[in-house]
């Protein structure tokens, strides 16, 4: 089982990709966990969690160096979203990059 | 405009990045988050004490009897105006997480920091009683709350950083030597405090909650709660959102200490039957400003739900619609998309400001009541926000703005839809060439 966490400001937006890409990981029967948290929470999940990869809504992509710091020791890949695959809620285009990371 | 945005990019990002990482402004940041339900929840319970129906309080009264409010007040009482105990308390254990610190040594350290800075007071025809009066713990303290606790885990850090401890012999099971280790840490921020407290007796402010509170709480206040204020961060916001950054979250961070402080003084006036005292409170920005989501973006999600002719807004529009009507506009700003461009970032300037003009004009004016100082979550829809904030006319102001809206963005998203339109059409026509 695959661990991917999303992060945005409010952790909203993102759960609503989210829940899409989960919805269609388990359509077509890949062995993934996919769970948005806010920023505020960063800390607390990376203490809490395993995780397999970090992605971060664009709005804060600025935030990336930062969460970086926080894994630097673990190797976990941190990448943002693409702007216009998160706007559109487009959960194939996502689901592509998050398996990407894992070939 | 590639260059143009490259630049804005490469100017706003740092400022960001060091706006997001400031220690010192997460923890505030985090202090309210830890102490936000609370603070909803009693803003509401000041709500239900106050509902502004003639005859409510006698109905109230015929039922349950004289002492019926105090059902609704003590739970108030105890929370929103009290509020700077709970984030003297969050923002304690925040800033000392950053630090790897104890937590608990933080949040008692900071706590008993906080209240030697506070007046006691002997309560008079009760001999040997004193108080603490409630109004310093209250939003009024609430920025000799802030500095406190910042100053306070930083004095642990420091002792803590330097071994300055009680260092019990490796005979001494680890948990009684921790329960002496954090004594001198704590001990130096009491005897700190108590200094700073004996030297403020000597001055004519007599206490330091009454120089940070009219030197320094007040004025910060009537700066970022004025007009000109608002609409300079609106401009800047646009500024962040325009190159994809999420601008709310900087400057609702920054902001949200001095807005919160006029919100929580509307709710005690309103609990107490007052007259309220800010046109300005952070609801007036997160929710009569934002309908929709940051750019006021409700009219335009209607108009892709309802008007759009390509297939793509079409598709944006079911996407974004229902978001929206909880002020989320993610789906708007990046798959229209907003960002990045001209087209649209022209409205989503035009709209945010559009929006304060009127619930200024309508408050100030009188139309519309002030926001009563009930917190809400910013996800709350419009309508609702507005009934619950300023009554039925808040509501019917939050229509108006809704129409507002959607006639701000209409010329900009026929446009954008129609370019939209020309293209899938191209496409279709190559296809069936193709074919």
């Amino acid at each position: 089982m695959k661990k991917v966490m999303l992060i945005c400001s409010g952790g909203m937006s993102t759960s609503l990709l989210a829940s899409k890409v989960k919805k269609l990981a388990e359509e077509k029967g890949l062995d993934l966990d996919i769970f948005a948290i806010a920023a505020q929470e960063t800390d607390e999940e990376l203490e809490k969690q395993k995780l397999d990869l970090i992605l971060l809504g664009p709005q804060i992509a600025f935030m990336k160096k930062q969460i970086q710091g926080k894994v630097a020791d673990t190797g976990i890949p941190i990448d943002s979203i693409d702007r216009i695959s998160y706007g559109m809620m487009d959960a194939k285009k996502v689901l592509e990059q998050i398996q990407g990371y894992f070939k | 405009m590639d260059k143009f945005t490259e630049k804005l990019e490469s100017l706003l990002g740092p400022l960001v990045e060091k706006i997001n990482s400031n220690r010192y402004i997460n923890a505030i940041k985090d202090g309210f988050f830890g102490a936000m339900s609370l603070l909803i929840i009693g803003s509401f319970f000041a709500l239900l004490a106050n509902i502004p129906i003639t005859g409510y309080a006698a109905f109230m009264t015929s039922i349950f009897g004289k002492g019926w409010s105090d059902f609704f007040n003590v739970p108030f009482n105890i929370s929103m105006n009290i509020m700077t105990l709970y984030v003297v308390i969050s923002m304690a254990r925040s800033l000392g997480k950053t630090y790897k610190l104890n937590s608990i040594e933080c949040i008692t350290s900071a706590l008993a920091g906080f209240l030697v800075l506070t007046p006691q007071l002997a309560l008079k025809g009760a001999s040997g009683l004193t108080g603490i009066p409630t109004e310093n713990l209250s939003s009024k303290g609430l920025f000799v709350g802030m500095i406190t606790a910042v100053l306070a885990v930083e004095i642990v850090r420091f002792f803590e950083n330097r071994g300055w401890k009680i260092k019990m012999p490796d005979s001494v099971p680890a948990n009684v030597a921790t329960s002496f280790s954090s004594l001198i840490p704590t001990l130096m921020v009491i005897i700190i405090f108590n200094i700073i407290r004996a030297v403020f007796t000597l001055t004519s402010f007599d206490t330091v909650q009454t120089l940070i509170y009219h030197y320094l709480q007040i004025p910060l206040q009537s700066l970022g709660s004025s007009l000109p204020a608002i609409l300079l961060l609106t401009v800047f916001e646009v500024l962040l959102w325009s190159v994809g950054i999420h601008g709310s979250s900087i400057v609702g961070n920054v902001m949200f200490p001095i807005w919160i402080t006029a919100t929580a003084e509307n709710a005690k006036a309103y609990a107490a039957g007052q007259p309220l005292p800010h046109i300005f409170v952070n609801e007036f920005y997160s929710n009569f400003m934002k309908i929709g989501g940051f750019g006021a973006t409700l009219g335009l999600a209607i108009l892709l739900f309802f008007f759009a002719k390509s297939k793509q807004y079409k598709v944006l529009g079911r996407l974004a619609l229902a978001p929206g009507i909880f002020q989320i506009n993610e789906p708007l700003i990046f798959g229209m998309p907003i960002m990045l461009n001209p087209v649209m970032l022209i409205p989503f300037l035009i709209t945010p400001i559009v929006m304060a003009l009127m619930t200024y004009v309508a408050m100030a004016t009188g139309i519309v009541p002030y926001a009563n100082g009930t917190m809400l979550p910013w996800t709350t829809p419009p309508v609702v926000s507005g009934f619950l904030l300023s009554g039925w006319r808040g509501a019917a102001l939050n229509v108006v703005q809704i129409f507002v809206s959607m006639a701000i963005y209409y010329p900009f998203f026929k446009v954008q839809d129609n370019i939209e339109f020309q293209k899938e059409q191209g496409q279709a026509e190559a296809e069936a060439k193709e074919a």
